[in-house]
């Protein structure tokens, strides 16, 4: 018994070893959500390898679906169950209704919220806490909203006593935004961390997220850097105002600081506390192999049908020519790329056609360069003659970072390319030398390389502007085929223009077909992510976007 | 007069050894394409969030002012930002982690007390054992002894410490469940529950580090019992006891303190992998988070509290050599 453990756990720990740098999304396995019924009470156990939690909503970019959802609510929320895609739903306030075109945005808050000091949650305190975003001392968070509202590029914030004239709030439950163009998709962007409310006057102090004011059903009691953050029930709270929060646990705790692989051992044990507990980080694909051979904690592993896209981006500087970038569709293997990923296809995620993710609506399931997963080089050779280089390609600089496995990946595809006449140098980076060189740099030299997106809202356009507008290029920004069209441009603002869901959601689609028939990336697959909970731990599922477990709805089995 | 001026000579190369550490450590970390403001702007991260935010960070001057500021902190701490949002970082200031939103002296003095704990604790234990097996080892050479200390001290030096941390939890937590998995409890809070969370990362680390002081001590004694000055005291009809413990134990424990120092020093820094290991909040978890979210002024902070327990080490082995050998003693 012993031996057959130990033999498991040096597995583990060499692939551990291998994978202590990962910080991206891994690939899982497929499993089931816990379909037992959870109760009222208890206490929830999140085993987290961070150090810290943070509850700033300034300085998060938390899903509303995981930590920070715990102790704040925000303007609006989003509702997600299995099989069924996200919604946008009303949280503190309803969802919205433009007017103006798109341009004004008015919200109205539901009536009798109360902070966790019992204060009444007004419209003014959204506002503030807005507002405090600006501040350069409270950057860090998202901030899709600071180029949208008007007057937001110059705004620093209202702790020097200037105010953002755009957000209106005529009354305690009414809260209007101004934007500088219309923007459909104003109530997700309303659904980020930063439309938390913080009572007006209060958060100037830089470790406000250590003692929160509570909007939402727990609030923080206790918190100790690397050690632990221990949430206890908000009086204030009401469920009956909350659709989006199941507030089951009487108590949920973050054991801060833990070693990835005896988290996997502790929820394999299955013991003690430990039954009431899960992973925060996802399995990696040597905790994956590990518990196949086990029928207990392979039932307790939770996987996501789908997620983050891995693509494989074309610098359009360099590869100039879309004949020759179309090669590529057809030239790399990603069933090679599903094996480097994770072992197997089944355990890596889908392939990839298309910009658009499962699991977002309006998303259109299509093919413009269909092949073999393994690919077909002669017809990439074809192309790649018809464009002038019948002798291929030599010498093509594939620049990669060190993390998440990504060198092996990348030798994956170098073989696939190989056989198509595109030799590639894979050249590996540090992670900052790779987003200094992939993001910053003003010129470049790579030809190639690999990344995935996950969008931070559930809709086309978070998919698509952030990998394709061409303000995204460099300074930071995402788009890293550095892929520059101004009719795509105009596609994509006339997209997020679109007030109409169902209207928007074509323009998206188009913009999908449109933006791969230039073929700046080349899909490869829709990674899956994989949790392990212990066997008390119940209501605790993925739906189909994220990618991530719902903390908020998990609770304790009865 | 001479210690009095040996003990300024000391501290003054202290602080010019420090002073070179805190420069190539802030050239070093500042000129590497990692840009803390672009990890503190957010997401999309525009020109002019970028701006404000290497402003509020005093980013925006050039390196060399950079640096002088920092040591500038050091002796009157520093001011970042304006206004109600303003952070101050009281002297002596190592720094600020935007990201953890504290001085970097603080979250040191906050980790301390537990890696103090592991690294004393686990010293203590390597002292005693790897001391204690190599004289034994050294006086019944060639014995059944001597041999399975020896393979057992080529065990300690191979085995990655990772690995006998993974075993031991596995073992002794999960398969016996005699011990903790994980975990620290405060001495103030409980001392048993301290001794108890902290016996099995005590008994790994010593299990790596005691393997060192056997090979060391044994190889020591030996030479040392080959001396002329233990043959004359034998040949006076001193003890053997006495000729060992006064005299040959002596000289063989000059170099174990020397090493010694510098092990301590270097694990007092942060026992990075036994910490993370076994989950403890110890200045070693500090320096794998700063390394995980790129937080440069924290690891720039770790780095020279790092360095200035090495040389603090060294200085108290000098100490040390005084009282163990008279002839380095000053006078």
């Amino acid at each position: 018994m012993v031996s057959r453990q130990v033999r498991k756990l040096v597995a583990v720990a060499a692939a551990a070893t291998l994978l202590a740098a990962c910080n991206a999304n891994d690939p899982g396995n497929t499993g089931a959500s816990s379909a037992a019924e959870a109760a009222q009470g208890g206490t929830l156990r999140i085993l987290s390898e961070g150090q810290t939690v943070n509850y700033d909503p300034a300085k998060s970019s938390s899903l509303p679906i995981t930590s920070l959802g715990f102790v704040h609510r925000r303007l609006t929320g989003w509702v997600n169950a299995e099989g069924e895609q996200a919604a946008v739903a009303p949280d503190l306030g309803d969802t919205g209704k433009a007017s103006d075109g798109g341009k004004t945005w008015t919200f109205t808050l539901k009536e009798g919220l109360k902070f966790g000091d019992g204060s009444p949650i007004r419209s003014h305190d959204v506002k503030w806490g807005v507002e405090r975003t600006f501040a350069p001392a409270f950057s860090g968070g998202l901030g899709y909203h600071k180029q949208l509202l008007v007057g937001g590029g110059d705004y620093r914030g209202p702790f020097e006593g200037e105010r953002l004239a755009s957000i209106e709030t005529p009354d305690d439950r009414t809260i209007v935004f101004r934007l500088t163009r219309p923007y459909g998709d104003w109530p997700w962007i309303t659904s980020t961390p930063a439309f938390a409310p913080v009572p007006e006057g209060k958060g100037a102090e830089p470790d406000y997220g250590e003692h929160p004011v509570a909007s939402g059903p727990y609030q923080l009691a206790e918190y100790q850097r690397g050690v632990r953050a221990r949430l206890v029930r908000n009086p204030h709270w009401d469920r009956a105002s909350d659709q989006i929060r199941g507030g089951l646990p009487d108590e949920v705790q973050f054991q801060l600081g833990q070693e990835a692989s005896v988290v996997s051992q502790r929820l394999v044990a299955d013991s003690g506390e430990d039954r009431q507990a899960f992973g925060s980080s996802f399995a990696s694909p040597a905790q994956l192999a590990q518990l196949q051979g086990n029928a207990s904690a392979k039932q307790r592993l939770v996987t996501s049908k789908t997620g983050a896209l891995a693509y494989l981006a074309l610098n359009t500087e360099k590869l100039t020519d879309p004949k020759v970038r179309q090669a590529f569709q057809y030239a790399v293997d990603k069933t090679s790329y599903q094996i480097a990923s994770a072992g197997a296809a089944q355990l890596a995620g889908d392939t990839a056609t298309t910009l658009i993710t499962q699991g977002i609506a309006g998303r259109e399931q299509f093919d413009l360069y269909p092949a073999q997963p393994a690919g077909e080089p002669e017809k990439a050779k074809r192309l790649l003659a018809e464009a002038g280089f019948p002798d291929g390609l030599k010498d093509l600089d594939f620049v990669v970072p060190k993390s998440n496995d990504y060198p092996a990946k990348a030798q994956a595809l170098q073989a696939a390319l190989a056989k198509a006449g595109i030799a590639v140098n894979i050249r590996v980076l540090d992670t900052d030398a790779y987003t200094a060189e992939t993001s910053q740099a003003a010129n470049p030299t790579y030809d190639l390389t690999l990344s995935s997106w996950q969008p931070d809202f559930p809709s086309a356009n978070a998919n698509i502007q952030p990998l394709f507008a061409s303000s995204e290029i460099g300074g930071g920004g995402y788009n890293l085929s550095r892929y520059r069209n101004p009719e795509v441009d105009a596609l994509i603002e006339a997209a997020q223009s679109e007030v109409d869901p169902v209207a928007a959601n074509r323009r998206w689609v188009e913009l999908d077909k449109k933006i791969l028939a230039d073929s700046p990336v080349v899909p490869l697959i829709y990674t899956r992510n994989s949790f392990l909970r212990g066997s008390e731990v119940a209501n605790f599922y993925i739906a189909d976007f994220p990618a991530y477990p719902n903390y908020l709805q998990a609770g304790i089995a009865k | 007069m001479r210690a009095l001026r040996f003990t300024a000579n000391r501290i003054a190369s202290t602080l010019l050894v420090l002073l070179v550490v805190v420069f190539i450590t802030y050239v070093v970390f500042y000129l590497v394409p990692s840009d803390p403001a672009q990890l503190a702007c957010g997401r999309p991260c525009t020109e002019q969030n970028l701006a404000l935010a290497r402003e509020f960070m005093g980013l925006d001057d050039p390196w060399w002012r950079q640096f002088l500021d920092y040591l500038g902190g050091v002796v009157t701490g520093r001011t970042f930002g304006v206004g109600a949002t303003s952070i101050h970082c009281a002297a002596p200031c190592f720094g600020y982690s935007f990201q953890q939103n504290t001085d970097v002296a603080v979250l040191i003095a906050e980790r301390l007390p537990v890696t103090f704990s592991l690294a004393v604790g686990a010293a203590v234990l390597w002292l005693v054992a790897g001391v204690g097996a190599g004289v034994l080892a050294a006086l019944r050479r060639g014995t059944a002894w001597d041999r399975i200390t020896l393979a057992g001290s080529v065990a300690g030096v191979s085995a990655p410490v990772y690995l006998v941390g993974l075993l031991g939890i596995l073992v002794l937590g999960f398969t016996l469940d005699v011990v903790p998995v994980g975990g620290y409890v405060p001495f103030t809070e409980s001392p048993v529950d301290w001794a108890w969370h902290l016996v099995l990362p005590w008994l790994v680390l010593a299990f790596a580090h005691a393997a060192v002081y056997l090979r060391l001590t044994r190889a020591q004694m030996l030479e040392v019992l080959g001396e002329d000055y233990i043959r004359t005291a034998r040949a006076n009809g001193l003890r053997e006891s006495s000729v060992i413990g006064r005299h040959a134990l002596r000289n063989v424990l000059l170099p174990v303190v020397t090493v010694f120092g510098i092990d301590l020093g270097s694990l007092l820094g942060g026992a990075v992998i036994t910490e993370r290991v076994f989950s403890l909040p110890g200045l070693g978890g500090l320096l794998i988070d700063a390394v995980n979210q790129r937080d440069l002024p924290l690891l720039l902070g770790c780095t020279l509290f790092a360095a200035f327990l090495v040389v603090l080490a060294n200085a108290v082995v000098d100490l040390c050599y005084g009282a163990l050998d008279p002839r380095a003693r000053l006078t």
